[in-house]
């Protein structure tokens, strides 16, 4: 039931957005921030498609079970929390993406938008392991921002909430594609793990980028990838230093 | 391998934050947070040999979970010394989780909407325990709690009693060889906490299980621990047989007189604390070292048609020690 909330709420979200651009781009010929009609569309419907990929964690419940002392039941027993909640993800990934397919088509068939199928396959190569990157990125950080309760029980959601709604959603490409924004600030944006969530693979699938540019984003990321494990290692080993295994 | 766990000279310290009342007693402490640091262990040490079942008591708040919480690997210990089956549990190494287990009266860990045999499944895959013994493992411990029709229920319809029957299991599968249990039978009806304690003993008894105790629940460590350690306000008071805690707690002894006439029976204050009359019973309280003098003289003075010494009641002892009155242990 959960679930299936989440998925209208997904919906929701995607209808709305798909309503605000097409009003902007009411005209066919109007062109704004190099994006026509048939281009902002084609990206709001990628939305839905990597957003079902990446933004789907389940391991938003982490920072919960940290702070209300669950994660003692997982840290006597012998399995590796990360990797236990890490598997929790990609099988709830599988679901999302199979309601995410059915969804897309049926939007797809109601909105009739244009939409584009990339066929050359290194794009599609390129797609995947950018998409693969950025769900474990967007791992990682919810396992940082997971970590906060350690200090400060009482922020189970706090963290969580600024970093994931806030940040995530609007940096990521989730709301609007990144390249509207000045070019400076593009230029910072890219040094930041953020774009590469959302705004990275869809520009590679729909095929915007050189091959020089694919590569040096998929290194970007991959650096991250590696960072942000570090650092959320270093950050959980202090953690639960001072963890102390509430409700008894 | 002589020593199941070894605890030594361990310290365990809490930084908390203290919250004000009131809302601008909220908004203060987040400009100006007031740490505290709450000494919960100031250093203690025991030992623990293999098979030993011991029971671990003292009033709320002295230490007992935050010590089974240190030595099962969850908290990571201020200072000192801790050992279990020769690994250092911070290091929580799969080799050693797999070997223990921490069952925990109010946590459960049973999965609430699914029968609890889908934990158990879940379990057996954690733990890697091959399917036969698995099955073994399994029919022996529902065998033994008597919960063969619990399996296909789903958890959040079963009671408290049956649910902590179901976490036992849950907890055993892997038949660990050290067995931390805190307060395994709070919150039971007598039934209940009778199963549960008869079928700790036999665990004890079958596997050789080393296994550490707490409990608020006297029966509890009457009928199971032979030894007890007793910690008030984070250190050791008391380690030792449970016989002869109470020996050095009670520095009286206990005389029943049954009387035949209810004569006199007043004076008998001059010989004992009276601490019950119901006649012909009369209960009396009497020095240890002249309690032999004193049953002497009653039994000349007084129609007596029977008479016994005895011990102060274990669990008078203990309910003292809950009470957290000042014991002079003579330590």
């Amino acid at each position: 039931m959960n679930f299936i909330m989440w998925r209208a709420r997904n919906v929701i979200q995607i209808v709305l957005v798909f309503f605000l651009w097409d009003s902007v781009f009411s005209d066919p010929d109007r062109v704004v921030f190099g994006y026509n009609r048939a281009s902002i569309l084609t990206y709001v419907f990628g939305i839905l498609i990597v957003r079902a990929f990446v933004l789907s964690a389940r391991a938003v419940d982490v920072a919960g079970e940290v702070s209300s002392g669950d994660l003692s039941n997982y840290l006597v027993k012998p399995i590796d929390y990360f990797k236990y909640w890490f598997t929790r993800d990609i099988s709830s990934k599988a679901l999302n993406l199979v309601f995410a397919v059915f969804e897309t088509i049926l939007l797809y068939l109601l909105l009739k938008p244009p939409f584009f199928l990339q066929t050359n396959p290194l794009y599609l190569l390129g797609f995947v392991i950018s998409v693969i990157l950025a769900m474990f990125i967007f791992f990682v950080i919810l396992f940082i921002t997971s970590a906060v309760p350690f200090w400060m029980p009482e922020v189970a959601w706090g963290a969580q909430f600024i970093v994931v709604m806030v940040v995530t959603e609007f940096l990521s490409g989730a709301l609007f594609p990144i390249d509207i924004l000045p070019r400076y600030l593009q230029n910072i944006l890219y040094l930041l793990p953020f774009p590469y969530l959302i705004f990275f693979p869809l520009q590679v699938y729909l095929g915007k980028l050189g091959a020089m540019e694919i590569v040096r984003g998929l290194l970007v990321s991959l650096f991250w990838a590696v960072a942000l494990c570090f650092l959320m290692k270093t950050i959980w080993n202090k953690g639960l230093r001072v963890y102390q295994a509430f409700g008894r | 391998m002589d020593r199941a766990i070894i605890v030594d000279r361990l310290v365990k310290n809490f930084e908390i934050t203290e919250k004000r009342p009131g809302l601008s007693g909220a908004v203060s402490s987040i400009f100006h947070p007031q740490k505290k640091t709450v000494r919960v262990l100031k250093g203690i040490s025991f030992t623990i040999q293999p098979g030993e079942l011991v029971g671990f008591i003292g009033p709320n708040g002295a230490g007992k979970t935050t010590t089974l919480k240190i030595l099962s690997g969850l908290l990571y210990p201020t200072s000192g010394f801790t050992q279990v089956l020769e690994y250092d549990p911070w290091d929580r190494k799969h080799e050693f989780l797999k070997q223990i287990s921490l069952v925990m009266g109010q946590k459960n860990q049973l999965w609430w909407d699914l029968p609890a045999i889908e934990t158990f499944k879940l379990t057996q895959a954690i733990y890697e325990i091959g399917q036969k013994e698995y099955e073994k493992n399994l029919d022996e411990l529902v065998e033994l709690l008597g919960a063969k029709k619990l399996l296909n229920i789903q958890v959040r319809r079963l009671s408290l009693g049956q649910r902590m029957r179901l976490e036992l299991i849950a907890a055993l599968l892997h038949k660990p060889k050290v067995l931390f249990l805190d307060e395994p039978t709070i919150g039971l009806d007598l039934i209940g906490q009778q199963k549960v304690r008869d079928f700790i003993y036999d665990y004890n008894k079958k596997t050789g299980a080393t296994i550490l105790l707490t409990s608020h629940n006297m029966n509890d460590l009457v009928d199971l621990a032979r030894r007890v350690i007793v910690i008030d306000e984070g250190k050791l008071v008391f380690d030792g047989a449970l016989e002869e805690l109470v020996h050095r707690f009670a520095k009286e002894k206990i005389i029943k007189v049954y009387l035949s006439s209810q004569e006199d029976i007043k004076k008998l204050r001059t010989i004992g604390k009276i601490k019950k009359i119901a006649f012909p019973l009369v209960t009396l309280a009497v020095p240890r070292t002249t309690a032999a003098v004193a049953a002497a003289e009653i039994l000349q003075n007084f129609p007596v048609t029977d008479l016994t010494i005895e011990e102060i009641p274990v669990e008078e002892v203990i309910r003292k020690v809950f009470k957290n009155e000042k014991i002079s242990f003579g330590l």
